[in-house]
């Protein structure tokens, strides 16, 4: 007996011990691969810029540590546009020494319109495109300035730190490439997956108590920005060929998808927040009924969908819905009193209109997800017009940042040149880089406090290592044992998120001054020099990211809320259609410049929140009926339509009380004009439907007490009861 | 052929010309590969393709010296 429960405990505590490995492989094991993938990269760019007598080794260095990522096809992508970066700036260089080399003045006045150029730039690309202006703006400080103290000497530094920065450049990627590759493409499917789920949840979580329940802006929130996670893994993945053209495609049209159906989403939630208020009970029952199977589809067995294969499901089921859609519409419909007002059967029929919309845009959304992981052979390969992400940004802003990086250039080199100040060339880098690299970070007040961390650490380090390691080390494997315990507590450091940029800091700091270059120098003078010329460097840096702090002020707000209302304005006159893609992506654009995702609790950022979803609300309910009116035959519509969107253009121009009345009178004259039976007559009812649907929408949404409208045009009650009873 | 090639003046190895010619080549030939699906057959693909790159860029390297 003894023995047999022995043996039965056996696998239990195996089990575990199993689990616990498991934990282990996921989450430390990756974190001690990584820190030795940096070591390994470093040591390889080491020891082959020593063996090519390169002069300056830990150019090469401070290359892979910054280039090297986890993930392989993004180091890849950083690699290339670190190259181009550096290319760029190089030529640029050259150019300005072989205009400027007698005149100080003029060259560092290039410099640094160059410099605010770059940082401009970085601040209107993302990912690593943003980088690569990063780097055009400072390599022209590595070797630029170096070369005007010995102009004749220019095209030989240039080529040797071109060959230090690519030495780097191929061992962080043939290292991170061959030891232990890690693809993107788990993570990617990771990502979708993940977001489906999310998805579905957000979807399935509408009901009677959530209507009742105050709005909570934070799962809307996250979902609405969840685009741009995504989008730098699959920016990436555009470096791993093993993925098709179609793949990288489909992942394009997905995320349009995802952002059409979660804006229709929200919307619906919105029109039933106010009905539930101020409509008729029976009509948000029937409409939560209505919408009941639509949240059933998207689970299988009682819970959200897993994966490609059981989203096939979720296709299966939402088709049959929609196939049987007027069948359940009027089973539905049936069960409504008859005795509802006119403007009641409008919210049901705008209710319904959206529902169907959700479902349309849920089939193809599903569609798309469980076509992922089809092979490219079996899918009918379409030529899909690509929506890409685009671009949206505040010139302003960025004129502003690029003033910004030459101000900070200007004043260290002003500082230079009047005080000789030691390092200048080591200062003016420095101050360069913090005030390029930071710009386009959210918060960039709370990275340069992390960076000062990270220098101050790194330069404590580094003391130890120039005088008391290096001066004992003897060959290339002391050196390297003299340099790892540095690396290796950096890379540690970059692997957690939240103090990734001390751990930049260190690497930064200690790569810049490291004393070797061929031959050993451990000069204490110099040492205490650059020390202090970094320490002031970055400190100036600091003073004007407050001076001219673009990221979360109440004059950035402002001008992101009035960014919001042009794009509205430009969805209701501009001549030609617009497009969903274009307003899905620019009010996500400026979701992401406001890096307010993760803190939505602010009170002071609720304005914004509530200006860009009442955005994404009220642009989908103008295009739709754009698009609606567009194909109408009968021009009194449309003239009375545009009129009505030339109203509300003005209104979110201008938001005051009066117009705001004007604008919803002008929108009930539509819904009457549309309302007449000879005008019925000559419409399809479909379109009808439609153009009824939306237009009340939009009424809603400006009738709406809570509507962020209300802070600069608050709607008087007589005059909402007044159009009501109209209607 | 000369181990050294003036470039706008600038005396630079030949092997940047044939690391260049071999970038391009090993290029078209992984899209090639790709579109073969000749790399689903592969173990280790990154090793793959750095071995095929070596040697094309040593087969040049040989031609020059």
């Amino acid at each position: 007996m003894h023995h047999f429960r022995i043996r039965s405990l056996m696998p239990r505590w195996r089990y575990a011990l199993l689990g616990a490995v498991r934990d282990w492989m996921r989450e430390d094991a990756q974190t001690l691969v990584y820190i030795g993938k940096v070591l390994l990269a470093c040591m390889l760019a080491l020891w082959v810029s020593l063996k090519f007598d390169l002069e300056q080794p830990r150019t090469a260095l401070l290359t892979v540590a910054i280039v090297m990522q986890a993930r392989t096809s993004m180091v890849l992508a950083k690699s290339y546009y670190r190259l181009i970066g550096t290319l760029v700036g190089i030529i640029i260089s050259v150019l300005l020494i072989a205009l400027f080399a007698q005149e100080r003045i003029l060259f560092l006045l290039s410099m640094a319109l160059w410099i605010s150029f770059c940082t401009a730039g970085s601040i209107v690309f993302r990912h690593h495109q943003s980088y690569a202006f990063v780097l055009a703006g400072y390599t022209l400080c590595i070797v630029g300035l170096p070369a005007t103290l010995n102009p004749d000497q220019t095209f030989n530094i240039a080529m040797t730190r071109l060959s230090e920065i690519m030495v780097g450049l191929a061992s962080a990627s043939l290292v991170s490439a061959l030891v232990f590759p890690q693809g993107v493409s788990e993570l990617l499917r990771h990502s979708v997956r993940n977001r489906f789920r999310d998805f579905s949840r957000l979807l399935t979580s509408l009901d009677r108590r959530k209507l009742a329940a105050p709005a909570t802006r934070a799962e809307t929130l996250r979902m609405v920005g969840n685009v741009f996670e995504l989008e730098i893994f699959h920016a990436s993945s555009s470096m791993e060929s093993d993925h098709s053209r179609t793949y990288r495609q489909r992942l394009n049209l997905l995320n349009s998808e995802f952002m059409a159906v979660t804006t229709s989403l929200h919307s619906f939630e919105q029109l039933m927040r106010r009905l539930h208020r101020s409509g008729h009970p029976q009509v948000v029952e029937n409409l939560l009924a209505l919408f009941t199977p639509v949240q059933a589809a998207v689970l299988t067995h009682q819970r959200e969908v897993r994966d490609e294969h059981e989203a096939r499901q979720v296709v299966l089921t939402s088709s049959t819905l929609l196939d049987h859609w007027e069948t359940h519409l009027q089973e539905v419909k049936s069960r409504l009193p008859a005795d509802l007002s006119s403007s009641d059967t409008l919210d049901f029929a705008t209710g319904t209109a959206l529902i169907l919309r959700i479902l349309n845009e849920l089939h193809a959304y599903t569609s798309t997800y469980a076509g992922l992981d089809t092979s490219q052979k079996a899918a009918a390969v379409k030529i899909w017009k690509m929506p890409g992400m685009g671009m949206h940004f505040d010139p302003l802003t960025a004129l502003l940042a690029g003033l910004r990086g030459a101000l900070v250039f200007a004043a260290m080199s002003f500082l230079w040149i009047t005080c000789d100040l030691h390092s200048g060339v080591e200062a003016i880098t420095f101050a360069t880089i913090c005030s390029t690299l930071f710009a386009s970070s959210p918060t960039p007040r709370r990275t340069v406090r992390q960076f000062i961390t990270g220098v101050l650490i790194g330069t404590i380090l580094l003391y130890i290592v120039n005088f008391h390691l290096l001066t004992h080390a003897q060959g290339f494997a002391m050196l390297a044992l003299a340099l790892s315990p540095v690396i290796i507590v950096a890379a540690w450091l970059t692997t957690k998120p939240s103090i990734a940029v001390i751990g930049a800091g260190i690497f930064i700091v200690f790569f810049l001054h490291i004393g070797f270059n061929n031959t050993f120098a451990a000069d204490p003078v110099n040492f205490i020099n650059a020390a202090i010329a970094d320490l002031l460097a970055i400190m100036l840096a600091g003073v004007f990211y407050s001076l001219i702090d673009l990221s979360n002020n109440q004059w950035s707000r402002t001008r992101i809320a009035q960014a919001l209302r042009e794009l509205i304005q430009e969805i209701c006159v501009h001549p030609a259609q617009p497009l969903r893609s274009r307003l899905e992506t620019n009010v996500r654009e400026l979701l992401l410049r406001m890096g307010t995702v993760h803190r939505v609790a602010d009170a002071r950022d609720k304005e914004v929140v509530d200006w860009l979803l009442s955005t994404l609300e009220i642009g989908q309910a103008v295009i739709a009926l754009r698009s609606e009116a567009h194909s109408t035959p009968v021009p009194s519509i449309r003239r009375s339509i545009k009129h009505s969107l030339h109203q509300l253009a003005q209104l979110f121009a201008q938001p005051s009380t009066a117009w705001r009345n004007t604008t919803i009178r002008s929108i009930t004259d539509s819904i009457e004009h549309l309302q007449q039976q000879e005008i019925r007559m000559q419409l399809t009812s479909a379109n009808h439907q439609q153009l009824l649907a939306m237009l009340h929408f939009i009424r809603g949404a400006l009738l709406d007490t809570d509507s962020v409208l209300t802070l600069s045009a608050s709607l008087d009650i007589a005059e909402k009861q007044g159009v009501l009873n109209n209607a | 052929m000369p181990r050294e090639i003036a470039l706008l003046d600038a005396l630079m190895p030949t092997l940047i010309l044939a690391f260049i010619a071999a970038l391009l080549l090993y290029w078209l030939l992984d899209k090639v590969l790709v579109w073969l699906g000749v790399y689903q057959f592969i173990w280790y693909r990154a090793l793959f393709r750095l071995s095929l790159f070596s040697c094309l860029f040593c087969a040049l390297g040989l031609l020059i010296y």
